[in-house]
């Protein structure tokens, strides 16, 4: 593109500004396959640089993509217009660890490692490990939402984030807590791929080393019964801190490159278990049975750090090991429910063998997430045509099996046709609305995520088996549409015993959601429930307890709806996986889904909690299921009535532009 | 979604090696540097990249730009100069890198692509020197050291006799080394008895040029520790490994250097199991890599592999067992030189060697990476290396050591500068000579060092 004077952009940012040729080429490409190169690179020095270069961007309408490491594997941060690559690499200070409050104030441009080497000094960790770890940053860990192998037992990033300061598309500086009255606009920044904004400080939960560790690795005949395996672990409420699997092409690969000693078996499971002693030798009596139960061949166990280093040793060297077999590997990344797994590997492998190509299988198997790594050519034109034809249709199966087209790789540039097969076309509408909002003119990270017209449509693609809405939704839903054009205000209720009387008026449509409460889908080997949003929370524990499973869910008085509009207690986004909604003008849509690691495009799921029925009202909701009695607050004030604040306002133009939905003064 | 397509992606005949001997086994330059899947593993191995937090100057970065010339994408070529000319060529990278592309190596290919053939003046007259006329050089080098002890050095500067000589560049090498030997250490070592080569010889004494004319404390540490350790050796006279034109000037004049080498070996009677041991890690590791100097020559290829499986770091010549302990005033710490760690893989070696003698006074040195010396290039860009420098000064004060060891010419010359600048307390020894003072001072040394 052709860029105005760049003198001002000198200035903000001190005269570290890139422009050569060669320097331009080294900003054009991160891990993934596609190159896009910048017009001027800006080696931001501080949040105020970064900032001002926002600012100018903004003045001067030129796109810019903020860059950490460059080691995204979707294409997240090349510049598709050109324009200016806010390169986080120097904000590199970890500013606060506190022990006492468990939390570490880090920059940007802080890498994951250097992090977890500080932390460790003072007894800590941070829990999301991307395989990357040891040189990607915090900043692209928040922008991609990253997982790793830990996420098992913790969670993802956006479980780990307690606030971010960002520079906002409009070029001032925010700062998002999850401890901010209102909807969860950080959970909606966390994963957003730097299309809504640059995090310049992250405030970061840490956590305490655990006191043992302890190392399993399990050999099977049989993929099926590896995955088997690992669903009983889980029901027997054994949560491993990592449960990596690998197939046999993957052993086969890493046993002829850098032998780890591994048995040549069909799939091989490593467990990592942590906790007190007695806690980790009684975990490893049960795993022991329960491999054994489902024929495990060799089974080797390991307590002290050198021992599990090296039953770990062939994991971490997998990459590695396929990555000198050819040119090229392709790091695929997709999900399923858990039980859904051997299913999706058979997938895989006649898709592979259908475009010519041999996929090595490495799975995050507790979370469902599986990453088929296929070696080629990036040279041969033709082969890269394969390969992603090959990608393309893992990604339908994926969808077309109840799961998801990126657990943590992100959707970038590369996924983002499948966009189109995953989400209902009004689903990316409304994605669409809020990225209108939030950046008008369209410049932080231009062409990333959002479906664009060259990507096709979703015509012939099998879709995700949606249930179609209850009775009890369809006749909501219709009320709403035959409201649809007229200007009355909605008001969304479940018992009423949350909606503030400032929000109620005189006048007006009352929606209650309380004849929906029953339990849709309840999927025990998935450990998730789907529950329409009247349920009262009392009802719902009722359901799921006698059978062992626990909502990590605060009870308090009222319906589910109510709790979620609310969000008493920030920990509350830990268990939504996704929502139905429905909007004031009568559509309806299906946001996240039944998988426990999911980074599809927006997290509006979570962006709705604390949203007070402003936004939309909740139909129902996927919750993650605990096997163990969760350790959360249930004793919560009645929340107060939040004040909305001016993102509030940019979310509701873009879910209710008329302003119908609980008003408020 | 293609990276390329069609075209000639080797570098013009003659101009650099063409083919590599990578970790994978033989490559072409193109096959190599496609290795590089761009994950971006190396980036925080790199000393310039977390330096300057500049993608160019990293693995990767390097790679790409070097890819790109091959594939000839750039307009200028001329644009990647600057990132070419910072590496440190230290191979962390590498060490790094999952599949192991050998960036130092595609870097120089990239460098000779853009030299086309045409090697620097000083390059030029040094390869000159030390291959055809040594005698000169001696007499060089000895007047210059003459001068600097006599506290001349800057009024040789000034007078300008080293830049009429041409050697302006070693003019100012000198004057960042705070050494100024006397007698060069080949001048001692022809003269000891004992250093000849015989049936029951167990080792040759390779002298690189650093241990030759800079630090000849070093090379004769190095002779009494592989007396007092191994037995009998001798000396190989009159050798230079050619890393200098390697890395600085034409390939053709390195093969010159690696051919005189092996044929010196082979006509040195040296019996079967003995090995030539080198102290400086830049120059062994140079004399191990000799078989890629010649992929295409079959015959010399093969007189490479087998000299170059004999050559030994001295690192890897301190048997545990007959290390005495060394009674360290403080901490005591150990640097990896680069050409050790990255390109020959040793790192555990000299630190159970340092842990024998300074027991629980050592300390493991954090951030194990370049100091920035790298032969020239303290001198070629003498700002990042003294970026470098101070962030390997400060990370050696951490430690509180009174001693660093290290194992190459150019660590010892790089860190000797920055101590004295930055952290005076502390002094760096090539770990031979710790093992030698170890061993002098020691009942149980069969042997002391020769005078």
């Amino acid at each position: 593109m052709t860029l105005p004077d760049l003198g001002g952009l000198r200035r903000v940012c001190a005269g570290n500004l890139l422009t050569d040729e060669a320097e331009l080429f080294s900003y054009s490409c991160d891990a993934a396959s596609g190159r896009a190169r910048p017009d001027v690179v800006v080696l931001a020095a501080s949040a105020a640089e970064v900032q001002g270069a926002v600012r100018w961007c903004a003045e001067h309408k030129v796109p810019y993509v903020a860059r950490g490491a460059g080691t995204n594997l979707s294409g997240g941060c090349i510049p598709l217009r050109g324009g200016v690559v806010i390169s986080l690499a120097r904000l590199d200070r970890i500013l606060v660890v506190d022990t006492k409050r468990n939390v570490a104030v880090v920059e940007p441009g802080v890498v994951n490692l250097r992090l977890q080497e500080a932390l460790a000094e003072v007894g800590r960790f941070y829990a999301p490990d991307p395989a990357s770890y040891r040189v990607c940053t915090i900043g692209g860990n928040v922008a991609e939402n990253a997982g790793g192998p830990r996420c098992l037992k913790y969670g993802v990033t956006s479980d780990h984030v307690r606030a971010v300061e960002a520079v906002m598309p409009d070029g001032t500086l925010e700062r998002f807590s999850a401890e901010d009255a209102g909807c969860d606009f950080l959970s909606l920044l966390v994963g957003s791929e730097g299309t809504l904004g640059i995090a310049v400080k992250v405030w970061l939960d840490i956590l305490p080393l655990p006191e043992t560790l302890a190392t399993a690795l399990a050999a099977f005949p049989s993929l099926d019964a590896a995955m088997g395996c690992v669903s009983d672990v889980i029901a027997a409420g054994v949560l491993p801190r990592a449960l990596e699997a690998m197939d046999r092409a993957t052993i086969d690969t890493i046993e002829a490159s850098a032998p780890a000693g591994y048995p040549r078996a069909e799939a091989v499971l490593l467990f990592e278990l942590e906790g007190s002693p007695t806690a980790v030798e009684r975990d490893l009596g049960k795993l022991r049975a329960l491999c054994a139960a489902r024929g495990a061949t060799d089974l080797r166990l390991a307590t002290d750090a050198a021992q599990s280093d090296k039953l770990w040793e062939g994991r971490r060297s997998a990459y590695a090991a396929l990555s000198r077999t050819a040119p090229s590997v392709s790091v695929e990344d997709g999900v399923v429910p858990r039980q859904a797994l051997t299913a999706a590997a058979a997938r895989i492998r006649s898709i592979a063998a259908e475009h010519g190509l041999k996929p090595h299988l490495l799975f995050h198997a507790g979370d469902g997430n599986l990453h088929p790594n296929i070696p080629y050519d990036s040279r041969d034109p033709e082969q890269c045509e394969r390969v992603r034809r090959a990608s393309h249709d893992m990604l339908k199966a994926y969808v077309e099996l109840g799961g998801s087209i990126s657990g943590e790789h992100g959707i970038g540039v590369e996924k983002r046709p499948a966009m189109l097969w995953l989400h209902e076309p009004p689903a990316l509408e409304l994605m669409r609305r809020v990225k209108r909002a939030i950046d008008p003119d369209g410049l932080a990270n231009p062409g990333k995520i959002l479906p664009l017209p060259e990507d096709g449509s979703a015509d012939g693609v099998p879709a995700l088996r949606r249930r179609p809405p209850s009775d009890a939704q369809w006749s909501l839903i219709e009320r709403v549409r035959e409201k649809a054009g007229a200007k009355e205000p909605l008001f969304v209720v479940g018992t009423r015993t949350k909606l503030p009387a400032e929000m109620a008026e005189d006048k007006g449509e009352f929606l209650t959601t309380r004849p929906m409460s029953r339990v849709l889908d309840f999927d025990r080997a998935n450990f998730t429930v789907t529950v329409e949003a009247g349920i009262l929370l009392r009802e719902l524990k009722a359901e799921l307890e006698p059978e062992g499973f626990y909502v990590p869910l605060p009870l308090m008085p009222g319906t589910l709806g109510g709790l979620l509009a609310v969000r008493p207690w920030p920990g509350i986004r830990r268990s939504i996986l996704g929502l139905r909604i429905l909007l004031a003008d009568g559509s309806f849509m299906d946001l996240g889904g039944k998988v426990v690691k999911n980074v599809a495009g927006y997290d509006l799921q979570r962006a709705l909690l604390g949203s007070w029925g402003t936004l939309a009202v909740i139909l129902e909701a996927t919750l993650k299921l605990s096997p163990v009695r969760p350790e959360i607050p249930n004793e919560l004030p009645k929340p107060e009535l939040p004040q909305f604040g001016r993102w509030h306002r940019k979310l509701k133009e873009a879910f209710d532009p008329d302003g119908r939905l609980n008003r408020w003064r | 979604m293609a990276d390329s397509t069609a075209g000639d992606k080797a570098l013009p005949a003659g101009l650099g090696l063409g083919r590599l001997l990578t970790a994978l086994g033989e490559r072409s330059d193109y096959d190599a540097v496609s290795q590089c899947t761009r994950c971006g593993y190396c980036a925080q191995a790199c000393p310039t990249y977390t330096a300057t937090g500049r993608e160019s100057i990293s693995g990767r970065g390097r790679n790409q730009l070097v890819r790109g010339l091959l594939e000839k994408r750039f307009a200028d070529p001329s644009c990647t100069a600057d990132a070419l000319s910072t590496c440190l060529l230290c191979g962390a990278c590498t060490t790094a890198c999952p599949a192991r592309v050998p960036t130092a190596d595609l870097v120089l290919e990239g460098r000779r692509l853009l030299r086309a053939g045409h090697t620097p003046w000083l390059a030029q007259v040094l390869t000159g020197l030390v291959f055809r006329r040594r005698g000169l050089l001696v007499f060089l080098l000895r007047w210059g050291f003459r001068l600097q002890r006599w506290g001349l050095s800057t009024l040789a500067a000034r007078s300008r006799i080293l830049h009429l000589l041409g050697l302006g560049g070693l003019a100012e090498a000198s004057l960042q080394v705070d050494e100024a030997p006397e007698r060069f250490l080949f001048e001692d070592l022809v003269l000891d008895p004992e250093l000849k080569a015989a049936a029951e010889s167990r080792w040759a004494y390779f002298a690189p040029c650093g241990s030759n004319f800079l630090h000849p404390r070093v090379g004769r540490a190095t002779v009494s520790v592989l007396k007092a350790l191994h037995g009998k050796g001798f000396f190989l006279p009159d050798s230079c490994c050619g890393l200098l034109p390697y890395n600085y000037g034409d390939l053709n004049a390195a093969r010159d250097f690696a051919k005189a080498n092996i044929e010196r070996f082979e006509a040195s009677g040296c019996p079967e199991p003995a090995v030539v041991v080198g102290d400086c890690s830049s120059c062994v590791a140079f004399m191990k890599s000799y078989p890629q100097l010649f992929l295409g020559e079959p015959e010399w290829k093969s007189r490479a592999e087998g000299y170059s499986s004999r050559v030994r770091d001295v690192l890897e010549m301190l048997p545990l067992e007959r290390l005495p302990a060394l009674d360290f005033p403080g901490p005591v710490t150990y640097h990896d030189s680069c050409r050790a760690k990255n390109a020959q893989g040793i790192t555990a070696e000299p630190r159970r060697a340092l842990r024998a003698l300074a027991g629980d006074r050592y300390r493991e040195l954090p951030e194990s990476d370049c100091c920035g010396g790298a032969g020239a290039f303290a001198f070629a860009h003498p700002e990042l290396s003294d970026r470098v420098l101070r962030k390997k000064i400060s990370n050696i004060a951490s430690t509180r050591s009174l001693v660093v060891a290290a194992s190459a010419t150019s660590c010892l010359v790089q860190l000797a500068h920055g101590l004295k600048k930055y952290y005076p307390e502390c002094r760096v020894a090539h770990l031979c000579e710790l093992v030698a003072e170890g061993l002098s001072s020691s009942t149980a040394a069969p042997k002391g060092p020769v005078s």
